[in-house]
């Protein structure tokens, strides 16, 4: 389903080149989930990006249903994603003109689906919205924006569905429930999910989870117990500090290897806690 | 349907507003312009024709070929002839030099004939309104030849061989305008009585007039106006030597100027409107973007092509201007409506329906402006990241802003040049536009730091309201350039509006000059001035001028065929003298007495500039005159033009003081005379037979109506662009307004006051204006004194009030809006501003 061969990426600053991803390998089978974890800045966001079709790495290769798409035009994984992905943001991304099931109609509509408000409703009415159809979002609560999201997400019926820190901007209540309903659908429907999380407790609902520190992929192993404890031993040593971002820390040392060297500091990488709360500015829809 | 669907909902979710309010009102501007101009061109064409009573007219020293009657008949084209000229008229012992107008049945063609049973009367109730002349045996009078002759309607009157009964007076006819021929007292008759009468032969000096007009039903397979537009070509392709063409246009100076001016007005401020509301569309395409960028994320990340996001945006744009500018039609069709209903009853003449034209212009002004304006505010979006789905500083690469001005130009240019037609006025709007912004961008900037650095030293509302347009300079730029080119351009309208009402206050005033007597002898003189003083009268002053005909051309005789080509070659000419150049004239080409060696034989003489072009003469040419007999030369020295529209004596030919006093020379003067002191005329006529008086009362009064008519147009016009400069406001304060509402609602979050969030606001936003209402006057200045010289002729004068008026006007409306927009962030919740954002 997913398969993902040494990935890289470099992007180019005023410093220098930045390495944000090295080394990444993965591999996902239909119907399984992946928690890809890390602390803030250790490129969790950035992968899920390639892995989706929305960025391209530097070095390595992606192949989603067995298309490699890092070898397509952007119209060509254009072309994929429509076929193959869904997607759940963080800060909701839903437009703020649209009721709640007009945002679930409109990609369906896009994909010329002569149902689309029909199936709309239906998906909405799962994620327990049919009251609250005609809403505008700034109507909703953002647990209630975030329920049109995934209804959204699912009403594509997607093989893979993306979810980017998809709790992030709910309290933990919230958050817990829309958890549910994503692998209660998920689940529903054999979709293949990956998602982008600081919260043990749902890193911990995957059948597979990806530990991200600095760029590079920490062996799952070393995390002890079911998340339970942060990051010890090697990562430790590899992880940068607080007050030396992860990024440049992978810049002044570009041989990192995949294979964390045990003199690395720990801390910010391994207790993986949940991202501060974004400013207000970045909540709700701005488009 | 997807993307109509996508638009009608983007509509409904209030992000489009500012764009259509935008597009629907420069649609609407230059449709009701458009309508306005046209039907006012139409109906004052109409009433020109009215001036000619007729649509066309040839004016010829022979009689009309009776084939053009036959060809006329045929194209169902209406005809009149009309034959004037000076004969006596006798009732007794009594007789009078009449001016005598002999007119077919049907004359006249266009406009009415005014008649009435009252001798001097101006009660409307007692004059009638006839579209017929006097039947065979019947003539009808002005009113003072029954006193002329001591007769009263019923009586009969001698002319030639056959007596005529008066049997009405005759107040006004509507081609009675501006001839200086006439100087009898009018006596109206029928053609046919003509022959009877016996005073035509072979060699008289006669007027025929030969009156076209459009036909009432078409010719089979033609339309009415096609057959007349055939018919004055037939007739055109006939004339000679003896036939003159008169239009409408020529029939009155005075009115085809005040048109031709209030028509230029008209496009002034319909282009303004354009350029205004272009600039609101260009504000809110701009704002419209931005909040599109996540979106168009959004749609690529569901693998939405490119390709396929730019057709939904192209094809929305297209919905949008479609929809936009129908509307916008429909809106111009009411403000016409409205703003004829509202001058109707000022307006003595009904406007007719507009053609096509005006709907086709409004049209193309929206897509143009679509096109110009928010399609380049568009363009970069489908070349959008999905990644920006994931993070905020994924870079979105808009169309360089140096190519959307120029863009934006290239479409406000071609617009104004298509519309206006008029390379000036549009090359005059885009300097000034172009001057404003400019020099908002870098005084702009200057007056930011400069308010920056001395804000510091200030209260808290100035520090933070200051630093804050620093920060946001480049915002501030943009909001200023929209704020200072529609004060710009507002005052533009208002200096140009006010000095045309100016130029026309002559036409307005009530005792402009409205007779002329001329042919008063030296020895009548001061009889006739005593007259005119006891009646409590003012003249514009006394001139001298000999009679004189021109007899060699640089001491060749006068040829026949020139002869034929123009009058002045044929009749005496009016010679006078001044020192100085007289007021309203300007010289064209060589030089005025001041500069010249006056002491040779050869007398200079100064030529009206058009009248030296239609006899071909030019400076250092010599003309032979003859005055009374005596022979004498001069020289063409200068060339000037005159000011036809002031009513005072002009001259087409000037010679220096000292050379013509020895010639039997007559006087003149032009002078106001009241309606109810019009029995003088009679008075002076009869005590001084000789003297010949020129009536233009009424003509002027019909000059008065017509331009006040247009003037009270104008006024109206002027709200419309208003409201066009109000919506570049309202665009350029939502420019910045989510982020400032937002800043508003943290500072509230954080227990700012009320007091601390609106004082921001309104210092920040009144600075803007006054800032950019300084910058306006600059540009105001720059572009009228273009306007001023190239199109309306004027000279060039500073307008002190603009550099007053602008910063004024621009602080206290820019703060106002901003700080009405802004009331929301202190009256609700901070949760819910920022909410709404």
């Amino acid at each position: 389903m997913i398969e993902v061969s040494n990935i890289s990426k470099q992007v180019t600053t005023t410093e220098g080149s930045l390495s944000i991803l090295q080394g990444i390998n993965l591999s996902l089978a239909s119907g399984e989930s992946l928690a890809i974890v890390g602390p803030s800045g250790s490129g969790k966001s950035t992968l899920l990006g390639i892995l989706a079709g929305l960025d391209l790495p530097s070095e390595g290769s992606v192949s989603l249903n067995g298309q490699n798409i890092t070898a397509m035009d952007e119209e060509g994984r254009a072309a994929v994603r429509a076929r193959t992905v869904g997607f759940v943001f963080q800060s909701f991304h839903l437009l703020p003109g649209l009721t709640a099931l007009e945002n679930v109609a409109l990609p369906l509509e896009l994909q010329g689906d002569k149902e689309a408000l029909k199936t709309a409703a239906y998906y909405l009415q799962r994620v327990g919205l049919d009251h609250r159809t005609t809403h505008y979002p700034r109507q909703l609560s953002g647990g209630e924006q975030q329920r049109v999201a995934v209804a959204r997400a699912f009403a594509c019926r997607p093989t893979i569905l993306f979810a980017d820190e998809p709790t992030g901007n709910l309290d933990t209540g919230t958050g817990e429930k829309i958890n549910d309903l994503l692998f209660d659908l998920n689940k529903e429907e054999g979709t293949t999910l990956v998602l982008v999380t600081h919260e043990h407790n749902l890193a911990a609902r995957c059948g597979k989870r990806l530990v991200l520190a600095a760029g590079l992929q920490v062996d799952e192993s070393l995390l002890e117990g079911p998340l339970k404890s942060p990051l010890k031993g090697s990562v430790k040593k590899k992880t940068p500090s607080k007050k030396a971002p992860a990024k440049k820390k992978a810049v002044t040392k570009p041989k990192a290897e995949a294979k964390v060297k045990p003199k690395a500091k720990p801390k910010a990488a391994a207790k993986l806690k949940p991202r501060a709360k974004p400013k207000a500015k970045t909540q709700g829809s701005k488009s | 349907m997807q993307a109509l669907r996508m638009l009608l909902r983007t509509w409904r979710g209030g992000q489009l507003n500012l764009i259509i309010w935008s597009l629907v009102l420069a649609v609407a501007v230059v449709t009701s312009v458009s309508l306005l101009a046209e039907r006012i061109e139409r109906a004052l064409t109409a009433e020109s024709a009215s001036f000619l009573a007729a649509d066309l007219v040839v004016k010829s020293s022979r009689a009309i070929d009776p084939e053009w009657i036959v060809e006329a008949k045929q194209k169902q084209v209406r005809t009149a002839q009309v034959l004037t000229f000076a004969s006596m008229v006798y009732h007794q012992d009594d007789m009078h030099l009449a001016s005598i107008k002999a007119v077919e049945i049907d004359y006249p063609l266009q406009g009415l004939l005014r008649r009435t049973t009252t001798p001097f009367t101006s009660d409307e109730t007692l004059i009638e309104e006839v579209d017929y002349g006097p039947a065979p045996g019947e003539v009808w009078v002005d009113a003072r030849l029954l006193q002329l002759l001591n007769i009263a309607l019923g009586d009969e009157i001698e002319l030639g061989e056959i007596r005529l009964k008066a049997t009405q007076i005759v107040v006004e006819e509507p081609d009675s305008g501006g001839s200086f021929g006439s100087f009898g007292a009018r006596v109206l008759m029928n053609y046919s009585d003509i022959e009877a009468a016996g005073i035509i032969v072979p060699g008289s000096r006669v007027t025929y007039r030969y009156l076209i007009a459009e036909g009432f039903a078409a010719a089979e397979g033609s339309s009415v106006a096609k057959s007349f537009a055939e018919y004055s070509e037939w007739v055109k392709s006939k004339l000679d030597v003896h036939d003159r063409l008169i239009t409408p246009d020529e029939a009155q100076a005075s009115v085809a100027d005040a048109m031709d001016e209030g028509r230029r007005f008209l496009l002034l401020a319909g282009s303004i409107g354009v350029v205004l509301a272009g600039i609101a569309l260009a504000l809110a395409s701009h704002h419209f973007a931005a909040g599109q960028t996540q979106q168009v994320a959004l749609l690529k990340s569901w693998g939405i092509a490119a390709s396929r996001v730019r057709s939904l945006y192209l094809q929305q744009s297209l919905w949008l201007g479609v929809g936009g500018s129908l509307v916008g039609l429909l809106v111009g069709f009411a403000f016409s409506e409205i703003l004829i209903s509202v001058v109707r009853e000022w307006l003595p003449i009904s406007l007719p329906m507009a053609g096509i034209r005006p709907y086709i212009t409004g049209m193309a002004t929206g897509l143009l402006c679509l096109a110009g304006f928010t399609l380049p505010a568009l363009w970069h979006l489908p070349a959008q990241s999905p990644l920006a789905v994931l993070r905020q500083d994924v870079p979105v690469k808009p169309v360089s802003s140096v190519v959307r001005v120029l863009l934006g130009v290239a479409a406000v240019a071609s617009l104004l040049f298509w519309y206006s037609n008029n390379l000036i006025l549009s090359l005059a709007i885009l300097g000034g536009f172009g001057v404003t912004a400019l020099a908002t961008v870098v005084i702009g900037l200057v007056m930011l730091r400069v308010g920056k650095n001395y804000g510091q030293k200030l209260g808290s509302i100035w520090r933070l309201a200051s630093s804050n347009l620093w920060r946001r300079k480049s915002q501030s730029i943009i909001q200023m350039v929209g704020f200072s080119g529609a004060i710009a351009l507002l005052m533009i309208m208002a200096v140009v509006r006010t000095s045309l009402i100016d130029e026309w206050r002559w036409q307005l005033a009530d005792d402009a000059p409205n007779h002329f007597l001329i042919n008063v002898a030296p020895y009548e003189l001061d009889g006739v001035r005593n007259m005119v003083r006891e009646q409590n009268l003012e003249t514009a002053g006394w001139y001298s001028m000999v009679r004189g005909r021109m007899t060699e051309i640089n001491d060749q005789s006068i040829t026949d065929d020139q002869r034929d080509r123009h009058e002045s070659f044929r009749r005496e000419l009016n010679l006078s003298w001044t020192t100085d150049l007289p007021e309203g004239n300007e010289l064209t080409s060589g030089k005025w007495w001041d500069e010249l060696d006056l002491s040779g034989d050869i007398a200079p003489v100064s030529l009206e500039d058009e009248l030296a072009g239609e006899l071909g003469l030019s400076i250092g040419d010599q003309i032979t005159f003859s005055v009374g007999g005596l022979i004498f030369k001069a020289r063409v020295t200068s060339t000037r033009s005159l000011n036809w529209d002031n009513m005072t004596p002009n001259f087409y030919f000037l010679f220096p003081e000292g050379l013509l006093e020895n010639y039997p020379r007559t006087n003149m003067t032009s002078l106001y005379i009241p309606p109810q002191q019009k029995l003088l005329v009679n008075d002076l006529l009869r005590k001084y037979p000789t003297v010949q008086v020129i009536e233009l009362d009424k003509i002027i009064d019909r000059i008065r109506t017509i331009v006040a008519q247009i003037t009270s147009g104008l006024e109206v016009m002027t709200l419309l662009i208003l409201s066009c400069g109000v919506l570049v406001m309202f665009a350029a304060v939502s420019l910045s307004m989510s982020e400032r509402l937002q800043e508003s609602a943290i500072l509230r979050t954080l227990g700012s006051s009320r007091r601390l969030i609106l004082g921001i606001q309104l210092v920040e936003f009144s600075v803007l204006g006054v800032m950019a209402g300084l910058l306006a006057a600059i540009g105001a200045e720059a572009a009228v004194a273009m306007i001023q010289r190239f199109m309306f002729d004027l000279p060039f004068a500073m307008h002190p009030w603009i550099w007053l008026v602008g910063p004024i006007a621009g602080g206290v409306l820019v703060g106002a809006l901003g700080v009405g927009y802004s009331r929301k962030a202190v009256v609700q919740p901070p949760l819910e501003v920022l909410k709404s954002l």
